[in-house]
Order: structure tokens, then C-alpha cells, then sequence
């Protein structure tokens, strides 16, 4: 199990638990549950990467602590 | 100032017509080349022929979210601002389904309650495919009357935040409009009457079969299940009496409510029991007619949680045996008003108790961890379970 914080830089930071295995868009979908917004509208990226749906976590190297973008579509 | 809208327009829901889309899918469309290209300096007459040309509908689409030329086509609709008449005509053409759909759409964004209904209702018998673009680029099989009952019922569409609308129900109340006739009503009249006559026939074999009832469950249809019960409970005479006028009036109360709330399965039922309840005080039986209730509210308690798939079934099982217990003791005061059957129920009790008795323990350890020792732990399960995730590891 670890922990990610996104941060949309507008005053939206949450923290998640979620596991490895857990895919990006499971992650949308709890993150979609903290703030309020919907799944769909949620873009997860790291600098210019924007974080594909399909893919997980573990696959993208995301560890423990990291803190990742939260932008909108 | 292509991006502006008609400065002749009036306010839709209190607000500029184009901020009915919201500001960042705006912005896409805005950018996007064929609004650039086909959409500009669009009248209400050439808006029909760029409509006749599309061919799917869609919100929007890819990694960088692409709007679809259907969402074009709405905005620039928004913008324009087109008569009633027209996007009722677009709704009434039978020629291009497309259309059709593009106005039932903005209707549904731009009209009153009362219009939405009447005039996306009488789509729900247009029965053509659609084809849908989906959020990942591929195509996907829809039909009109799918479309239509998504517009009515759910609040997001093709991307869109859809306005609220009230319930059919509610307008009814308020005598805004008339309850639904649908066009399989005349098939529905067929199936209830056949069912009439097989009730007819079951309620003979009933009195013999007073044990099955104790101990049958899946196998039997609710519905069928529901008046075996009240028919044992109620007197020989009064049911030879009344029992026909009283599936009359049920039969219709199931019509109408059949018709008013098709996804609320669990209102259509509440409304019968009540109904039936309704019409059971209207006789004196005293304490029956409070254990009636009693026992009619844990019946459909069972019901709805043999239905229910988020309650944890340690829960139910525990008040399914608690509900047990009390039939046990009502029916043994009922049996003491000399009736025959014999003392067959205890036992039958007692061997389908163990079962869930096991059944609940193998449960808790296989739980989707909402169990957890660790509170916050326990909270992000219960979650992920909600959204169809495995727990936390």
C-alpha cells in the first residue's frame, strides 16, 4: 500500500492510498471520490508525462510519497 | 468575436447559453478546427445541412480530449440560439436520425420541464442504431430510445453536465402532465391477465401447501410469493369475498406504478405494500393487522436486502435470524387459534439457521477488508469497494 499526494497547484492537494497494482485510472476514480470532481475530468501527469488510464502504478515507478500534477481536462 | 454569442439571445437557466458547456470543453471546441472551419457564420438553415452530415455522436474523445463535430454542432446551437419551432422540427423529422438527436439534445440543455418530457418521450418508440464515440476513440453500438432514456434519467451526457429536470412523478403530482402511456401497454395487458389465471389456480393448491411457503425462497417469484403470504394470513370466507376486487385494484396500482418509475424497482414495490395496507385496515383485525405490518416491513426488508449488494451480508444474516426468531414466536400464538398444520417449522429453522450461521463467519474472513483494525484503513476500503476496487494491500 502506498500513498500519493496530487497537488493541482490551486489549492487542491490530496493525499491517496492506493496500492501498486492499482491502475491510473482506479487512482482517478480516487481522487474523483476525495475532491468532487468527476473521473473523466481528472489528468494525472509528472512534468510534460501525461499519465496514461490503462497503465499501473507500479509500471510507472510511482513509489511511496510521490507527489504527482493534477490538471483538468 | 466568431466565439461570441448572438447578442439577440435570451439567458437559459439564468446564464449565457454557451456556459451551459463549461469553460475548459469550450475552450477545446473553440480550438478545434472543423468549429473553425464549418461552424463559422452559421445560420439556423445551414446549421440543418452541417447536421445531416454527421454520423456519430460522441463527447470527447483521446489523450488531449477532442471534441466530437456532434459537441461542435450543439455549442454552435447554443450560440445561435434557434426558434422552438425549428429544433422541434429537427426532433419531429424521421428522415436523419442524427438530427433528431441533435435537437432532442438541445432541447433537453435549453427547454422547460414540461417540453423535455412531451417532446423526448414520444423518441423513446424510435428504435435505430446510433453510432457513439467513446472517451477512447473507438466506436460502440447505441440505439435512439438508449440515448433518449440516458437524457432523461441520468444528470452527464456526452460530456455535458445535463440541467436538472424533476421526476415524472413529480409533475404528474402537480398535474403538469399526464401519467405515461407507453406503446407495449396493450402486451403488458396480455401478460397480466395471464398471470391473473395463474393465480387463480395457485391460490387452490395453497391452503395444502402452507409448509412449502416456510421453507421455499429462491425458487418462487416474489410477487407470487408476496400473495401466497397474505392470502394465508388472511380468513377463508373474507378472501372468498374480497379476493378478486383486491388483485383487480393491485393489478392496476402495479400498471400505473409499473409505468411511473421503471428503475425503482424498490418504490414500485413500497407503493404495492402500501396499498395493499391501505386496504387491509380498512377491516377490523386488531393485533393481526399490526403483526401483518410488522411482518409485511420485514419481508421487504429481506427483499431488498436479497437485492441490496453493497449491505455486508454479516449484517443482514444476523437480522435475517433475529426476523426468524420473532415469525417463530407469532406463528406459534397463530397456531394456537386452531389451525392444523403441524409442529414442522421449528425444525426446518433450525437446519436452515446453521447454514448462514457458517456462511457469516466465512464471510468476515474473506472480507474486502471494511473490517480493519486501523479505522482510516477500514474507511479507504469501504471505498474501494464502493468504486469496485480491491482492498488495500
Amino acid at each position: 500500500m502506498i500513498e500519493v499526494v496530487l497537488n493541482d497547484r490551486l489549492g487542491k492537494k490530496v493525499r491517496v492510498k492506493c496500492n501498486e497494482d492499482d491502475t491510473i485510472g482506479d487512482l482517478k476514480k480516487l481522487v474523483a471520490a476525495q475532491t468532487g470532481t468527476r473521473a473523466d475530468k481528472i489528468r494525472i501527469q509528472k512534468w510534460y508525462t501525461v499519465f496514461k488510464d490503462h497503465i499501473t502504478l507500479k509500471d510507472y515507478e510511482i513509489h511511496d510519497g510521490m507527489g504527482l500534477e493534477l490538471y483538468y481536462n | 468575436m466568431a466565439n461570441r454569442t448572438d447578442p439577440a439571445a435570451k439567458s437559459i437557466h439564468g446564464t449565457n447559453p454557451q456556459n451551459l458547456v463549461e469553460k475548459i470543453l469550450r475552450s477545446k471546441i473553440y480550438q478545434n478546427t472543423y468549429w473553425k472551419e464549418q461552424c463559422f457564420g452559421l445560420t439556423a438553415e445551414t446549421l440543418v445541412d452541417k447536421a445531416m452530415e454527421l454520423d456519430h455522436l460522441g463527447g470527447t474523445y483521446g489523450g488531449s480530449r477532442k471534441p466530437t463535430p456532434f459537441m461542435c454542432l450543439i455549442l454552435k446551437m447554443l450560440q445561435i440560439q434557434p426558434d422552438k419551432e425549428i429544433v422541434v422540427e429537427f426532433i419531429k423529422n424521421d428522415e436523419y436520425k442524427y438530427v433528431r438527436v441533435l435537437g432532442a439534445f438541445y432541447m433537453r440543455l435549453t427547454g422547460s420541464v414540461t417540453d423535455v418530457y412531451r417532446y423526448l418521450e414520444p423518441l423513446y418508440n424510435d428504435y435505430r442504431k446510433l453510432r457513439l464515440k467513446l472517451s477512447e476513440g473507438k466506436f460502440c453500438l447505441t440505439h435512439v430510445d438508449e440515448v433518449i432514456d440516458e437524457l432523461l434519467t441520468k444528470d452527464y451526457s456526452c460530456d455535458i453536465a445535463l440541467p436538472r429536470v424533476q421526476k415524472r412523478w413529480t409533475l404528474e403530482a402537480c398535474g403538469l402532465l399526464e401519467p405515461r402511456r407507453s406503446a407495449l401497454e396493450d402486451d403488458f395487458e396480455e401478460e397480466e391477465e395471464k398471470e391473473e389465471e395463474e393465480q387463480a389456480m395457485d391460490s387452490v393448491e395453497d391452503d395444502t401447501h402452507e409448509k412449502n411457503y416456510y421453507r421455499g425462497r429462491s425458487p418462487i417469484r416474489e410477487r407470487d410469493r408476496d400473495r401466497r403470504r397474505d392470502r394465508q394470513y388472511r380468513d377463508r370466507d373474507y378472501e372468498r369475498d374480497y379476493g378478486r376486487g383486491r388483485e383487480r385494484d393491485r393489478d392496476r396500482d402495479r400498471d400505473r406504478d409499473r409505468e411511473r418509475d421503471r428503475d425503482k424497482d424498490r418504490d414500485r414495490d413500497r407503493d404495492r405494500e402500501r396499498d395493499r395496507h391501505r386496504l387491509r385496515d380498512d377491516r377490523d383485525y386488531g393485533r393481526e393487522r399490526e403483526r401483518e405490518r410488522d411482518r409485511e416491513g420485514r419481508e421487504r426488508e429481506r427483499r431488498d436486502r436479497e437485492r441490496g449488494r453493497r449491505r455486508s451480508r454479516s449484517r443482514s444474516r444476523s437480522r435475517d435470524r433475529r426476523d426468524r426468531d420473532h415469525e417463530d414466536g407469532d406463528h406459534r400464538k397463530r397456531r394456537t387459534r386452531g389451525s392444523v398444520s403441524p409442529r414442522r417449522r421449528p425444525e426446518d429453522d433450525g437446519s436452515t439457521r446453521d447454514e448462514p450461521k457458517k456462511k457469516k463467519e466465512k464471510k468476515e474472513k474473506k472480507s474486502d477488508g471494511t473490517d480493519h483494525p486501523d479505522p482510516e484503513i477500514a474507511e479507504a476500503n469501504r471505498l474501494r469497494a464502493s468504486l469496485g476496487l480491491k482492498p488495500l494491500k
